[in-house]
């Protein structure tokens, strides 16, 4: 027997390591999300996604004035160039229009909102395929921490799952982990919000309640994270069953969380 | 010198996913980079090795995202595990049908995944799923996965370790 667990040590090795995966995810369901190693990875991971965006940023930099220098070459004509500088100017000035509107956006939602808040920049977007997460450049340092609202002029983002000096991952509405309290606006019924990877999903509303596509969710205020009253979600799909007690109502994310690039980190 | 180069895969490919892959969104679908690099683990190196790097990528990303820790560590190694039976045993290295195994692989994993979620948390809208993100992102990291073995191929990376392993043996 010995022998035979010799000769297939690495076999038995895998098979050692799966079972401890398996038990290790069976743990956590019960139990709750082990966070014991989530720090030190998060500030390697952290580092190395400030690193990565700004290398990347000044390489793009320096190809677009290299290929900007290559075409001025080329065509070798003052006034070419005066015209491809105003164009390069044009689309800069383009951007900043943009980001200013974008900017301007979240600052009159801002001083809507009487509330302590940070604006934040998306630093990264994690793609494991059970969750949902974005990485912020605003961290402890600038007073974000754990179970902070993130929001923006559309709506709910999510909330801080980890604060590290610079940075800080965001859960988002999204990610199965997230609940929110919500409440549908046009009749005051009230749910429990879930993410589902895509979209969201409406718990515990009665087989009974009035719920109809198109409704919008906001925060009902009752989970002390997020004020009340802001957009979450609009319903795309209601379902009863008569064999259940609830209802089954689909939600889609007032924010578009691809396009997402800045945010309000809401400080208690 | 090996394990050197695994720990700075690990240590890499998770910020690099997150931050460099932004630009190749493409309505907000990107390839799984990671999922493309176990697979090529896998089909050059064998089914312990390609089974060792999903575990740990998988591990890497279950803590640096909000998944349970050893969820996607289980998955990616089963997928790892499969890549290097696969290229033991069928695959041509430089096969175009790469781009098949890969988008299966992806998308089973994509399906285990929202079984589990399912299970454990119910609702999951699973059609809209499978036509918005499944299927799509699937196809991308197959794509992805087959360039990226047609870039190594071309180098002669892939002659080099196949070389190396043929030596050890």
């Amino acid at each position: 027997m010995p022998g035979f667990i010799a000769k297939n040590k690495k076999t038995f090795s895998l098979v050692f390591l799966f079972t401890l995966l398996f038990w290790l995810v069976t743990v956590q369901v019960k139990a709750g999300r082990l966070t014991f190693m989530e720090k030190p990875v998060l500030a390697v991971s952290g580092f190395f996604e400030r690193f990565i965006t700004g290398t990347y940023n000044a390489v793009e930099s320096v190809g677009q004035s290299y290929a900007f220098l290559v075409r001025t070459h080329r065509e070798n004509e003052r006034l070419k160039t005066e015209v491809e500088q105003l164009k390069l100017e044009n689309s800069i000035t383009n951007e900043l229009l943009l980001e200013n509107e974008r900017l301007r956006d979240l600052l009159a939602f801002k001083k809507l909102q009487p509330l302590n808040s940070v604006t934040a920049q998306v630093i990264g977007r994690e793609s494991s395929p059970s969750s949902r997460t974005v990485t912020i450049n605003k961290g402890a340092e600038d007073g974000v921490s754990k179970g902070m609202a993130v929001i923006t002029a559309a709506g709910v983002v999510g909330k801080v799952q980890t604060a590290l000096p610079g940075t800080a991952k965001i859960l988002l509405l999204t990610d199965p982990g997230s609940t929110l309290a919500v409440r549908v606006q046009r009749n005051r019924e009230e749910g429990l919000l879930e993410g589902k990877l895509v979209r969201c999903a409406l718990k515990y509303v009665s087989y009974y309640a009035d719920i109809q596509e198109g409704d919008l969710l906001v925060t009902s205020g009752l989970d002390g994270i997020y004020p009340k009253g802001l957009p979450v979600a609009r319903v795309v799909k209601v379902t009863k069953h008569e064999a259940s007690a609830f209802q089954t109502v689909v939600a889609e994310p007032a924010v578009s969380f691809s396009r997402l690039e800045e945010a309000l980190v809401l400080r208690k | 010198m090996k394990s050197r180069v695994y720990l700075l895969i690990l240590l890499l490919i998770i910020p690099a996913q997150a931050s460099l892959l932004s630009p190749l969104s493409f309505f907000g679908i990107k390839p799984d980079l990671s999922l493309a690099l176990i697979y090529i683990i896998g089909l050059l190196t064998g089914p312990t090795e390609g089974a060792l790097a999903g575990m740990g990528l998988g591990l890497v990303q279950d803590v640096s995202s909000a998944s349970l820790i050893g969820l996607d560590g289980f998955t990616r190694g089963l997928f790892g595990l499969c890549a290097g039976v696969l290229g033991g045993r069928v695959l041509n290295i430089a096969s175009p049908s790469n781009i098949i195994f890969l988008t299966v692989f992806c998308l089973a994993e994509g399906i285990v995944i929202s079984l589990y979620i399912q299970i454990f948390y119910g609702n999951v809208p699973f059609i809209s799923m499978l036509f918005n993100l499944m299927i799509p992102q699937a196809l991308y990291t197959g794509l992805l996965g087959t360039l990226m073995l047609r870039v190594l191929k071309d180098k002669s990376v892939t002659a080099m370790l196949l070389r190396r392993s043929l030596q050890k043996e």
